[in-house]
């Protein structure tokens, strides 16, 4: 996803301002010296510096960003499997300590296998074994406490 | 130092490392040959597993794997002209220009050896380099550990990049994650929002995995379902003649093992640099420039030995200082501490054992690459058709789960999302998402040592310079913020006396 140097740079300006601003209450330690907003104020400084030379760079070579290409995001494969990932792993977040691992991490790998053109029933058998051994591996070998939701193994 | 080899190797022959060592060398070789998944990827995908191992094996493994994964990287290289790492791409179009003209047996066979004698070049520079450096680091104050890692910033914004300003920009990123959690001064919060699981601050795992892992699975997403044309290769004779080609080119062999080294040991700078660097200076002093880009086997045993050698290098100041020599030691940084050990000189007299162990994995590693390279080549084009759909969706579980075993925690796997969304981003912007890493790492160095410094001094800015190897560093430092003005410099000595 390309943006214009021009756009990304002045983002990171406004990043290094928030930064800054986001220390001006911080405390100071005695006799006035900076302490705890000393090392981000210099790197919210230094990003808005950065950032700003990024942009003028990008004006100067005339770097636009490809306005066509945004509008038809909503078309353009590679974007919504981005988008499917992001919703994948979100989904993931919120609902595994409800439905528990065994369904939830399965479900995900499904999903996007099939986004990605696996056929769906080899996409299903797949995900249910590889997801079975992944719960294997870390909640019976390495005894790391995966949710267990509604089902009890 | 006998003695501490001995008892590395005794440690080593122990049959749950050897495992270790074996699974490690499979999983490396896979990763490397597959193009889209890296070697940092991988070793950040090992993180998670390292954590439920000894400190020993967790080192030994991500040593095996990454030398590893360097070689396998040169075979899709060779066969579909795609870089199986990042660290082959500089000699991509040469192997398989060559593989063009039926010469993929050498190509490979070169790949191999040239890869493990790299590495071994490298494995005895670090074993030289490293005990006498840490004598010297010993000596180190905080003033001189701030100049270390502010030299560290530096070498991987303007050595390490092919844009300073935009590897800047991603460097001051990490370094403000950095600074999110409780400060070092007052113990004040910092950009915590008020979450509990941010005072600890931006936890380093899962940030890695999203980083190296999930960013790199949304990138192959556009291309997940591409095929590869794959060209067959018997790979019956791969060593047939090798020894001649090495033979011929024993001085750019010797050459690329120490500069490899060399610009692994410069904080920042990884393998892919290595690669690129010591490409062009096989060219520069070749008999036959005119075949680079176009089949030159010559630039491929240059660039093949100093990527390999390069991971070396990269051990010295992450052993020595603390300071990552590239992304995957920068892991292995972070490993040592979840482990609770503190790398840097001590660590050379309190823990020698896992320090040598270190050593003879590398040069276990670069043996073993040898056979277990041969086998590689010869499974190669089963490893690339592994349908890359499946593959990405697996990998992405692991990602999920990697980053939830750390601290059983749900909100890590957020930081492991976002951290993905953003190296996507910068990466498609043309910003390096490196950088981040060695900012994460090196924030804390660099800010509690300035502040320490400064407390003890009463705010006295001029003993950052009075003291020598601070002075030394200080220069070091600021010489390296004035590469950009070299080349100018450079080129208006260099016409002067022509018009004179």
């Amino acid at each position: 996803m390309k943006i214009s140097d021009t756009v990304v740079g002045a983002g990171f300006v406004a990043a290094g301002a928030l930064i800054f601003a986001g220390t001006l209450n911080y405390p100071t330690l005695e006799a006035g010296h900076p302490g705890p907003s000393l090392f981000p104020r210099i790197l919210g400084g230094l990003m808005a510096v950065f950032g700003g030379l990024v942009s003028l760079l990008g004006l100067r070579a005339r770097d636009v960003t490809d306005e066509v290409a945004w509008l038809r995001l909503h078309k353009n494969p590679a974007f919504i499997n981005a988008l499917v990932v992001l919703a994948g792993v979100l989904a993931y977040i919120f609902l595994v300590e409800h439905l528990g691992f065994l369904i939830m991490g399965a479900l995900v790998i499904f999903t996007l296998m099939w986004r990605l053109q696996v056929r769906p029933v080899k996409a299903a058998v797949v995900a249910i074994v590889f997801n079975t051994l992944v719960h294997f591996l870390f909640a019976k070998v390495l005894r790391v406490p995966l949710p267990l939701g509604i089902l009890w193994w | 130092m006998i003695e501490n080899i001995q008892a590395a190797l005794v440690m080593l022959t122990s049959w749950k490392l050897l495992l270790t060592i074996t699974l490690c060398s499979i999983f490396g070789l896979f990763v490397g040959a597959v193009p889209g998944l890296t070697a940092t990827m991988a070793a950040a995908l090992l993180v998670p597993f390292t954590f439920f191992m000894e400190p020993l094996a967790a080192l030994v493994s991500i040593v095996t794997m990454s030398a590893m994964a360097i070689f396998a990287g040169d075979i899709p290289a060779a066969l579909v002209r795609i870089p199986g790492t990042p660290s082959s791409a500089a000699y991509t179009d040469d192997s398989y220009e060559l593989t063009k003209q039926g010469k993929a047996e050498l190509v490979l066979g070169v790949d191999v050896i040239t890869s493990a004698m790299g590495g071994l070049m490298g494995a005895v520079i670090l074993m030289t380099a490293a005990p006498l450096l840490a004598e010297v680091a010993l000596t180190f104050t905080s003033f001189e550990y701030f100049w270390l890692a502010a030299l560290g910033l530096s070498a991987t914004v303007m050595i390490a990049s092919i844009s300073p300003l935009k590897a800047g920009l991603a460097l001051l990123v990490g370094l403000f994650f950095s600074t999110v959690g409780v400060d070092i001064t007052l113990g004040y919060p910092r950009f915590t929002f008020g979450i509990t699981e941010l005072l600890n601050g931006v936890d380093f795992i899962p940030a890695m995995i999203g980083l190296f892992g999930v960013s790199e699975i949304l990138r192959n997403m556009a291309s997940a379902h591409l095929k590869f044309p794959i060209t067959a290769v018997k790979a019956e004779n791969i060593f047939r003649g090798v020894a001649e080609t090495l033979w011929k080119y024993k001085v750019n062999i010797g050459r690329s093992g120490l500069l490899g080294t060399f610009i692994g040991v410069l904080p920042g700078a990884g393998a892919d640099i290595a690669a690129w660097i010591a490409y062009a200076v096989s060219r520069r002093f070749s008999k036959e420039p005119e075949k680079f880009g176009k089949g030159s086997i010559e630039s491929i045993v240059d660039a093949g030995t100093a990527n390999n050698s390069c991971l070396a290098g990269d051990w010295v100041p992450a052993l020595v200082f603390g300071i990552p020599g590239d992304s995957i030691t920068a892991i292995v940084i972070g490993v040592l501490y979840m482990k609770g050990l503190r790398p840097g000189p001590m660590i050379f007299q309190e823990q020698p054992q896992l320090v040598y162990a270190v050593y003879v994995s590398f040069i276990i590693a670069n043996i073993l690459m040898v056979p277990f390279g041969y086998l590689a080549i010869k499974v190669s084009s089963t490893m690339l058709r592994v349908p890359r759909n499946i593959l990405m969706s697996a990998i992405l579980m692991f990602c999920i789960v990697g980053s939830f075993a750390i601290n059983n925690s749900l909100f890590d796997v957020g930081t492991m999302l976002a951290m993905g969304i953003l190296g996507y981003f910068f990466e498609a912007n043309g910003i390096p998402v490196a950088p981040i890493v060695l900012g994460m790492v090196l924030g804390p160095i660099v800010e509690q040592n300035f502040m320490v410094s400064m407390i003890k001094s009463e705010w006295d800015l001029t003993q950052f310079f009075t003291r020598p190897t601070a002075a030394i560093l200080a220069v070091l430092t600021i010489l390296t913020w004035l590469t950009p003005v070299y080349p100018i410099l450079f080129r208006r000595f260099s016409r002067a006396p022509s018009r004179a």
